[in-house]
């Protein structure tokens, strides 16, 4: 019978993926977003963390353990995201940590983490992650939420500090006008107070926000509002598939304004697919060196790489080279604890908490130094800025245009924001 | 005939009361009892996992039910369903941290508060009918979900809201465990409410009405009363699964509420049986579980031999999607009646086994 067969399947399915961890290693999951609205900048991301695990599993584990590793795409829908947290985190073989993504599922998941007790390390770096214990009054506390990188707040503020040197450098005369886009959603609004009241402090004029939506479309209406109100410095806070809209279309009415973009805003693909249009776009870069960069530790990082690409051709997205120090510096938390009472949520995160200025072993240049603190977790406020230069047809495939140097990433600014006790958790 | 649970054949009903009973017979009564017997003591033998499905099975189930007296038992249609779903989530986060009602009031409260949103939505109901009256609900959608991103003293805007765990004298829900309880209460209770709204008058009359509206007036219906009653019943289910849901999670954000998953809920209606009770429950059931099975079908497939075969790798991913929409699709054209009419053709070739008529 068919019906039976399938419900055979059905069972087996069932029990098989049930039992897919096996006992004696340290189960971790990994939450990516390969097929959801996100997927553009979350398959580098989240085959960097990929990579990064199978590479310290291949290579010694976490002290000699290897890490029961179980990466489930969740195509950014958070019912989803949180289904498969209550697999990973109920039974025996429960999770010591997890390797999230998103900001609705993160901000779902940071008071279920909290109350289980495991770190979660995100890919979504709104402020309100950083307070540790809800002491800012600017959100509840989220003592296990962990994030490599300046939260989205301090990338803009980052910005808002070069924009300001760039003014005068400039010789601009009077007020610079600053506006903030992007669509009336958790992630673009995340930064948008804080970038808004420290460009009035530090002397630009605030204009009304622009809106334009989460998807690729015709924003011609909102680059003409740009035009016409004479903004010099917009920041695009959206992701880059609708970032690459709105940048074309001010090329097309010839809005000369000087974007800056954001941490998922703008990357090597988004680059390729914009042309010539994203060309002076400044936006924050996570890490030290970029792919193709000569610091010490992109040895490592290269190593990592042959994991998903064994031929090393590749050419790997600066979000690729982030996953990785995600990755690392729960590996090196995780060795702490193992050695400290045993790899348990509550050790990995004091883990997090030993080191000062830290870079994990064999990153050095890459992952820049970071502190976390039970009362800050700000882990670093360092902001390198790169600026996007595009100087021809972007045809070929990304590896090929920045072989041929018609995709450059060129470095135009690291500012450190200063670690202000009032801008914790916002 | 050994037991006395078999209708015998021919219809022997002498009153309307054994005509619109609840159950027909003793057995599918005593079966229904057996089964919220069997879901009551679930937690002592499942996981969080299991659990967590069957958690959002309950709320989903709750939303969809309200979606279907709409769209299966009045003909109406709507497309914003998420929204009010997500106003019922907020509303009661709202009522509990504002007012410091407790949440066991709140969620019903919420509930009142969607009726009445939901009623001044469905005003273009009564005058208008299928594309039209999908525009106007799309709308309904567009801007409620607006509003969520904007009205910072009710739904704290787009950094969106912290609700507390349910709680009864004192004994917190905050467990998978324990909050199945409340969603298993509300559930029962609002499946037997619609399901005895349907034998009341009120409830023919939205039949009538969806049936052929002319004759409905015709009969002395009120067409726009009912119209409006049907979106008022309709975001009353869909607060209250909302409020269980943002209770659940203990935070609401408006990013939740996309018009993607209206569909979803017009999906599970559609799969379940327009038109029927239980088939609202089944099509949330399907759709829950559909792409849990297909996530634990792509786990078991990648890293093997066909996996390296044909070079699947990153696309087991979107093989996943697409498997999901394959089936949809496959029920769409095989059951188009739903999963409701399914289980009804499985019984009745029980029943007449092993004669087929």
């Amino acid at each position: 019978m068919t019906m039976k067969t399938a419900l055979l399947a059905g069972v087996a399915i069932a029990l098989g993926a049930s039992g897919a961890l096996a006992a004696d290693k340290i189960p971790v999951g990994h939450l990516a977003d390969y097929s959801g609205a996100t997927s553009d900048v979350g398959q580098p991301f989240g085959q960097g963390v990929a990579d990064a695990l199978a590479y310290i599993n291949a290579n010694g584990g976490i002290n000699g353990k290897a890490m029961a590793v179980e990466t489930v795409d969740y195509s950014y829908q958070a019912p989803r995201a949180i289904s498969q947290y209550k697999k990973w985190s109920g039974g025996s073989d429960k999770v010591a940590a997890i390797q999230g993504w998103g900001t609705a599922d993160t901000e779902a998941l940071t008071g279920f983490v909290a109350k289980d007790e495991i770190p979660y390390y995100s890919g979504s770096y709104a402020g309100a992650l950083t307070d540790p214990t809800g002491g800012s009054g600017h959100s509840k506390g989220a003592p296990y939420n962990f994030f490599y990188g300046p939260s989205y707040s301090d990338a803009l503020r980052a910005m808002l500090l070069w924009a300001k040197d760039d003014w005068a450098k400039k010789g601009g005369a009077g007020k610079p006008k600053y506006v903030h886009m992007g669509a009336n959603h958790p992630y673009p609004n995340a930064p948008k107070e804080a970038g808004e009241s420290l460009a009035k402090e530090l002397g630009f004029d605030v204009l009304p926000a622009v809106q334009f939506a989460l998807t690729p479309g015709d924003y011609t209406a909102q680059c003409l509002t740009l035009k016409e109100s004479g903004a010099n410095y917009a920041y695009l806070g959206n992701t880059a598939g609708s970032n690459i809209s709105v940048l074309k279309a001010c090329q097309t009415v010839g809005a000369t304004v000087q974007f800056l973009g954001n941490v998922w805003g703008m990357d090597e693909n988004a680059m390729k697919a914009a042309g010539s249009a994203a060309s002076g776009v400044i936006f924050p870069v996570r890490t030290g060196a970029i792919w193709g960069g000569d610091a010490p530790g992109m040895k490592l990082v290269q190593a990592i790489s042959k994991i998903s690409d064994a031929s090393g051709n590749a050419y790997r997205p600066v979000h690729y080279v982030t996953g990785i120090c995600s990755a690392f510096y729960m590996k090196e938390a995780m060795e702490w604890a193992d050695k400290n009472g045993g790899v348990t949520g509550p050790n990995i995160r004091k883990g997090m908490y030993q080191k000062k200025d830290w870079v994990p072993a064999g990153l050095e240049g890459v992952c820049d130094p970071s502190s976390w603190t039970d009362k800050d977790h700000r882990g670093t406020l360092t902001v390198h800025l790169y600026k996007a230069n595009v100087s021809g047809d972007t045809g070929a495939s990304v590896a090929d245009l920045v072989k041929s140097g018609t995709i450059k990433l060129e470095k135009a600014a690291t500012v450190d924001v200063p670690r202000k006790p009032e801008w914790l958790g916002w | 005939m050994t037991t006395t649970s078999m209708i015998p054949c021919g219809d022997f009903k002498t009153r309307y009361a054994t005509d619109t009973t609840i159950f027909p017979t003793a057995t599918s009564r005593n079966f229904a009892i057996l089964g919220i017997v069997l879901l009551a003591v679930a937690p002592a033998f499942l996981d969080r996992y299991w659990l967590n499905l069957l958690i959002q099975i309950g709320y989903l189930g709750i939303a969809a039910l309200g979606l279907n007296i709409l769209v299966g038992f009045t003909g109406q249609i709507s497309i914003g369903h998420s929204a009010f779903f997500g106003f019922g989530a907020f509303a009661s986060a709202w009522i509990n941290n504002r007012f410091g009602i407790p949440v066991a009031l709140a969620i019903p409260l919420a509930g009142v508060l969607t009726t009445a949103v939901g009623m001044i939505f469905g005003v273009p109901a009564a005058r208008l009918k299928g594309l039209y009256l999908a525009i106007a609900t799309l709308a309904a959608q567009y801007i409620l979900q607006d509003f969520f991103a904007r009205a910072n003293w009710f739904t704290g805007g787009v950094a969106g809201t912290i609700a507390e765990p349910f709680s009864l004298f004192g004994f917190v829900f905050d467990t998978d465990g324990r909050y199945f309880y409340v969603v298993l209460f509300y559930m029962v209770v609002m499946y037997l409410l619609a399901t005895n709204l349907m034998r009341t008058r009120d409830g023919r009359a939205l039949v009538a009405v969806r049936d052929h509206y002319l004759s409905a007036e015709m009969m002395g219906i009120n067409l726009t009363k009912y119209r409006t009653m049907s979106f008022g019943i309709s975001a009353f289910y869909a607060g209250i699964g909302g409020a269980l849901y943002a209770h659940y999670l203990q935070f609401v954000s408006v990013e939740g509420f996309t018009i993607l998953f209206s569909i979803q809920f017009l999906g599970m209606i559609i799969i379940g049986g327009l038109g029927s009770i239980m088939g609202s429950l089944m099509g949330t059931a399907f759709m829950v579980l559909l792409p849990e099975l297909m996530q634990a079908s792509t786990d078991l497939l990648s890293g093997t031999a066909v996996d390296r075969m044909l070079n699947l790798k990153d696309s087991i991913a979107f093989l996943r999607e697409m498997a999901i929409g394959v089936v949809i699709i496959l029920f769409l054209v095989f059951e188009p009646d739903g999963l409701a009419h399914r289980w009804k053709q499985i019984k009745a070739y029980w029943k007449l086994y092993p004669f087929s008529h």
